[in-house]
Order: C-alpha cells, then sequence, then structure tokens
C-alpha cells in the first residue's frame, strides 16, 4: 500500500466548501484539544465565543471590532489575487491612523480644514498613506526584483515605530497629563458621531467596498490583468500586460484599504491616537483574508466572524481570568486547518496497491 | 561620562542582546539555505522563551533546557510536515505557527495554567517559585585568564554559556556549510533541489533535518531571551525579535560567520538605545535608532536584487519554492 499523490484540475464549488467546514470544525476540536490538556474547561471557553455571537449586543460589538480587520483583509484579498504576498498590512493600518490623525491635529492645532471636510480628508488621507506605505515594496518589486515578503514585514515595525515617535514626541496632547496619547477626535471627526455606532456606517461601507472589488476583479480589463498576474508573470507579460502599473495600482488599492482600516480603528473605536493601537490586526487580517478563500464577498462574514473572537476574548478575559492567547488559539488553529484544507483541495489523496 | 569603562559595558551589552539574535539567525540560515523560509521563528523562539520560564522555576536550568531542545524540534519538525511534504505556502505555514507560538506561551504562563503546571512537574516546587514572575539567571561563566584582557575580556569572556556556545556555533556551523559534503548537499537543495535530487541527495530529508536545526535553535534562542538576558516574564516579550533574526540572516547574506557581525550590530542598537535614554542624549532617537535593523535589512535586499551580488553571495535561489519530485 501506498499514498499518491493527485493534482485536481478543478474542484466543484460544493466539495470546496464542504472540505472547508470539516476543518473548521478539526480546528475547534484541535483548540479545545489543547485547552483540555491544559485543563481548561473547553465548554465553557466556547459557550463564550456562542454566547457573543448570539446576543444582539454583543454580535454588533464585533461587526464593530471586525469593521479594521474586514477592510484590511478585503486589500489582501486583492494583494493575494495578484501574488503579491504583502504581510504589511499591519504597518499600512498604522499609516492609516497616523494620516488620519494628522488631519484631525491640522484642525485641532492649525484650523486649516472646516468641521464638515474634516471627515472626509481622513478617509482620503487614511487611503493615500496606506496606499503608499504598500506601493514601496511593489515598486522595488516591479522594478528591481527584490521578493516582497520580507520588506512588506520589515515596514510593519518601521511604522510602528514612527506612530511611536510621533505620539511619545510632537503629537502628545499637551494636556494630557503626559500620557503618550493624542488629543481626543473631536465629534465631527468619529465615525460613531454619525447615526449613532460606527458599525451602521462602517458595515455598508465595507459592504460597498466588497462590491467594488469583486466588481473590479470580474468584470473589467483592469481586475482580469490582475488576476494573469497572480497566476503567471511571463504569461501575462506575454500577454502585454503592464505588470509595474498592475501591480503598483494594485497594490496602492490593498494598502489604501488597510489604511481605512487603521481609520476605523482610530475615528471609530478608539477616538484618538495611542501607541501599539494595533495588536496585529494587519496579520488576523491575513488569515480572513485565507478563510475567505480571497472572496471579497466571503471576507465580510470571515472578519465578523474574527471581530467576534476578539470580542469574545474580552469576556473569556472577565469572565474565566484567561489571557487573550486563549483567542490566539482559535485564530493559530483554525488558520492552520484552513491551510491543511487548502492541501487536500489541491490533491486527490489516494490509496493504491 | 563615557569613557572606556562605558564603551566596554556597552560592547558587553551588545554581546549579551546580540545572542538571542545570533542563535535563531543560525537556525533560520540553516533552513533557509536548504530551501526553507521559516517565518514562523517569532512563534517558535516565544515559545523557548515560555517553557523555559516554567521548568527553571520547576525542575532548574538543565531540565529547562532540555525540554527548551525537544519543544524546538517538534516545532520545527512539524513546520516541515506542513512546508516540506504537504508542499503548502511557507509564508503562511510560517505565520501561523507564529500565531500559535504565541497564543500557546501567552497561555501555558497565565497564572492559574503555569501554577497547575509547574506542580504537575514538580509538587515539592516551592511557592514562591509558583507566583513569581522571574526565574533564575544562568550563572556567568567568566573564562580564567582571557577575561583578564583589558576591554576585550569583560567584552567578549565574561558571559554565560548559551552566550559562549553561541558563537562557537556560528563557526562550527560555517565549516560544516562551506567546508563539508553535507553542507554542500543542504545548499544545493536551497539552490536547485532538482539537481541536487539528480546527484543522489535526498532533498525532503535535508530539509527536514534542517528544519528540526531551525526549530531547535529558535526555541533556544527564546531560552536564553529568559533565562539568559532578561529573566521577568511579560507575554509576547519577544516583542518581534524573531523576525529581526530573519533580517539578520539577510544582512548576513546566509553566512554563520558573518551573523556574529549583524548580531553585534543589531545587539549593540537594543543596548545603545537603553543607554543613550539613561544619558538623556537625543530623547527622540530611540525610535529612529530601533528603525534602523530594518531599513538597514530592506536596503540589503535591494542590493542583493543585483544579479552580481546575489551570486557573489550563493543566495538560496529556490527558498520558499516547495519541492515536488518528478
Amino acid at each position: 500500500m501506498a499514498i499518491r499523490l493527485e493534482r485536481r484540475l478543478e474542484i466543484p464549488r460544493r466539495l470546496s466548501a464542504a472540505i472547508s467546514a470539516f476543518f473548521i470544525v478539526l480546528a475547534i476540536i484541535a483548540a479545545s484539544l489543547i485547552f483540555e490538556l491544559l485543563s481548561v474547561s473547553s465548554y465553557e471557553t466556547l459557550s463564550k465565543i456562542l454566547y457573543v455571537f448570539t446576543t444582539p449586543a454583543t454580535l454588533l460589538q464585533a461587526v464593530l471590532r471586525g469593521l479594521p480587520l474586514g477592510f484590511a483583509a478585503l486589500g489582501l484579498c486583492l494583494a493575494f489575487k495578484m501574488n503579491f504576498w504583502n504581510i504589511g498590512a499591519d504597518g499600512q493600518i498604522y499609516m492609516g491612523m497616523m494620516a488620519a490623525t494628522g488631519i484631525v491635529l491640522m484642525h485641532v492645532y492649525y484650523e486649516l480644514i472646516p468641521p464638515p471636510l474634516v471627515l472626509p480628508a481622513m478617509v482620503f488621507a487614511s487611503f493615500f498613506a496606506g496606499g503608499l506605505y504598500c506601493a514601496i515594496p511593489a515598486f522595488l518589486k516591479s522594478r528591481l526584483g527584490v521578493n516582497e515578503i520580507l520588506p512588506t514585514l520589515m515596514l510593519n515595525y518601521v511604522a510602528i515605530l514612527f506612530v511611536d515617535f510621533l505620539i511619545y514626541g510632537p503629537w502628545r496632547d499637551p494636556k494630557g497629563f503626559g500620557f503618550p496619547l493624542s488629543v481626543p477626535f473631536p465629534e465631527y471627526a468619529r465615525l460613531d458621531s454619525f447615526l449613532g455606532h460606527t458599525a451602521y456606517v462602517g458595515f455598508p461601507a465595507a459592504v460597498a467596498v466588497a462590491a467594488v472589488l469583486y466588481g473590479l476583479l470580474q468584470k473589467t480589463t483592469v481586475g482580469f490583468e490582475m488576476r494573469v498576474l497572480g497566476q503567471n508573470v511571463e504569461a501575462a507579460k506575454y500577454a502585454g500586460v503592464r505588470v509595474g502599473r498592475t501591480l503598483l495600482t494594485g497594490s496602492l488599492i490593498a494598502g489604501g484599504l488597510a489604511g481605512v482600516g487603521g481609520l476605523v480603528l482610530v475615528s471609530g473605536i478608539i477616538g484618538r491616537l495611542r501607541p501599539r493601537a494595533s495588536p496585529g490586526y494587519g496579520y488576523t487580517a491575513i488569515i480572513i483574508a485565507f478563510l475567505a478563500g480571497l472572496n471579497p464577498w466571503l471576507a465580510l462574514p470571515a472578519s465578523i466572524f474574527f471581530g467576534g473572537l476578539i470580542v469574545a476574548g474580552d469576556v473569556i478575559q472577565a469572565t474565566l481570568n484567561l489571557p487573550f492567547a486563549a483567542v490566539q488559539i482559535f485564530q493559530a488553529t483554525i488558520f492552520l486547518m484552513i491551510i491543511l484544507g487548502e492541501f487536500f483541495k489541491r490533491y486527490r489523496v489516494r490509496l493504491v496497491k | 561620562m563615557i569613557d572606556v569603562g562605558w564603551v566596554s559595558s556597552v560592547l558587553a551589552g551588545a554581546v549579551a542582546a546580540g545572542t538571542v539574535f545570533l542563535i535563531a539567525s543560525l537556525g533560520e540560515t540553516y533552513a533557509e539555505r536548504s530551501g526553507v523560509l521559516n517565518l514562523g521563528m517569532e512563534g517558535m523562539m516565544i515559545t523557548g522563551a515560555a517553557v523555559s520560564y516554567i521548568f527553571t522555576n520547576a525542575l532548574g536550568h538543565g531540565a529547562a533546557l532540555l525540554a527548551v531542545v525537544l519543544i524546538g524540534l517538534v516545532l520545527g519538525l512539524s513546520h516541515a510536515v506542513f512546508s516540506v511534504s504537504l508542499k503548502l505556502n511557507q509564508v503562511v505555514v510560517g505565520l501561523a505557527f507564529t500565531i500559535l507560538g504565541l497564543g500557546v506561551s501567552g497561555l501555558i504562563t497565565a497564572a492559574e495554567i503555569r501554577k497547575r503546571l509547574i506542580l504537575a512537574l514538580n509538587p515539592e516546587t516551592p511557592e514562591r517559585l509558583v507566583i513569581t514572575q522571574e526565574a533564575a539567571k544562568l550563572p556567568v561563566i567568566p573564562i580564567p585568564y582571557l577575561k583578564d584582557i583589558p576591554v576585550i575580556g569583560p567584552v567578549f569572556f565574561n558571559h554565560n554559556i548559551l552566550v559562549y556556545f553561541a558563537f562557537t556555533l556560528s563557526v562550527v556551523m560555517w565549516f560544516i556549510l562551506f567546508k563539508t559534503r553535507f553542507g554542500l548537499s543542504l545548499r544545493s537543495c536551497g539552490e536547485n533541489p532538482s539537481m541536487a535530487d539528480s546527484l543522489g541527495v535526498n532533498v525532503y530529508r535535508i530539509r527536514y533535518m534542517s528544519m528540526a536545526i531551525c526549530g531547535i535553535l529558535g526555541s533556544l534562542s527564546g531560552a536564553y531571551l529568559f533565562i539568559g538576558y532578561q529573566p521577568f516574564w511579560v507575554e509576547g516579550m519577544t516583542a518581534g525579535r524573531g523576525f529581526i533574526s530573519l533580517a539578520l540572516v539577510i544582512l548576513a547574506t546566509w553566512s554563520p560567520l558573518r551573523a556574529i557581525l549583524g548580531a553585534l550590530l543589531f545587539g549593540g542598537v537594543e543596548t545603545l538605545q537603553f543607554r543613550l535614554q539613561v544619558l538623556g542624549v537625543a530623547a527622540q532617537l530611540p525610535q529612529f535608532l530601533l528603525m534602523l535593523p530594518y531599513i538597514v535589512t530592506i536596503i540589503t535586499l535591494t542590493m542583493l536584487s543585483l544579479e552580481s551580488v546575489r551570486n557573489r553571495v550563493g543566495a538560496p535561489a529556490a527558498l520558499g519554492i516547495p519541492y515536488t519530485r518528478e
């Protein structure tokens, strides 16, 4: 008896969904096993997570906390479709937060922008800050052939440290008793001042972005070129795709969306800039993009799911006295099982005599 | 303020801080030379730190180092199952291992669980060791005679055993990689795996072995960070050091010997940052100083994009590409 792997040429959608579902169940079992091994009740942990998704108030909270993740993940769906391995969504989120705060400070300190224009300017600035930050490694890749994986990763730390510098230095609130915080954002610079809740503005916006991305990828020439680029660079060049331009455009959009995620974080959730405001949301967004199979529509429910895990982390911390790491275990097992599922989607495993 | 004593104490600090990066980057160098990119280094490092914390308090340093090596071996080999045998995308597998490591280390060091684990390992453990956030530091072993050489003595010969081990290991691993048949086979797997295969090298086995070494050293670097350098537990205490080690591998252009220089540079940056703050010099500078390793790495990567530079240092051409035997 031997095991033989056969590459599948095509996979039926039903089978693909079934494999995903099977491995997500497997992930929950694996996480439960780890908990039981450490004699933590997996029943209680799981029931807290279930509670978050079945209670309206916490569910709304899950949508809210999922928004920054969702915007970043939507961008990553596009980047990964182009085979652009952007590990730098976290840095792009920081750049978005920085740009949004910069606009607020320009308004508060120098009154350069009239109040009604502050929020639109913030959206614009955070998109371009995140986008241009993502375009740096894209430029290095298209011009010089530098692999993007390590530069995007390294730029995360540069962005985190730069925001640290600003907030411990020139951007520190002079009336903030020396704490490393920016001034609190005024009412009209906050997403939750419209309709009463950030999720009421943010979620429709995320749906619109998903629709635009889906349309871009499936219906336009640029989108087609991006997909071809992701499948085979040589073929793309042969077919006349302007590789550099396509890559730069795509990375600008991908990083820009992560930047908007940063905007949601400072303007919709925290209300001011503080150091280390994103505890690795850019990495979580990578898991979400994979869970969604790089499909923008599926990225929305996936980000709500991970937003819910963050909320559940708070609940578990408060009630079971366990660290946030308990949630990271879930994230990691789900991630590992999704990629394991990818293997079974790609290959057919046969036993041969 | 700044005199010979100050300089030599900064340099000694650079050696102590740099050893974390050195041990990890030696492991990563072997993994990458054989063609596997291990982005899970951060997770392996933090797991090693957490395991050394628990085992040192329950059973002492010897048992801790043994446990760290074993857990590193398990992590390295399981990474290889995903990345070498199942041929899954190495970036994704690595990130998953990083998140898993952060989760596991955070969970096993949470007060309640840590208490249970320590008491299960050694029911006799005194209460003080069960609740403490610290652990006994590895003893400093000054090398007789050598430690008395002015400047060089206190900088290099007044450290704990893992520091000496790391520096010796760089030389040994350099020798194996460039002067032995095994090293040639290992490099050929990262350079051109199908050619290596046709010449009779078992690519899968070499990559598994490299990942085992990488896992052990990654986990050991975390143990050094905790019991050899900063024996006070903080959740997520590696704080990106695993990723800096990946940067160091690039800066040293995949050479275990050049890794020593890079480790001293990165260790120096870390030490200098604290010292300058104490002196009150340039209060705004620490962030920019800390950015240096990352920016230098991006510049190095850009320079490596030149064909001639790449050929001279022998960058592994098949890095990150799973090998399938035809």
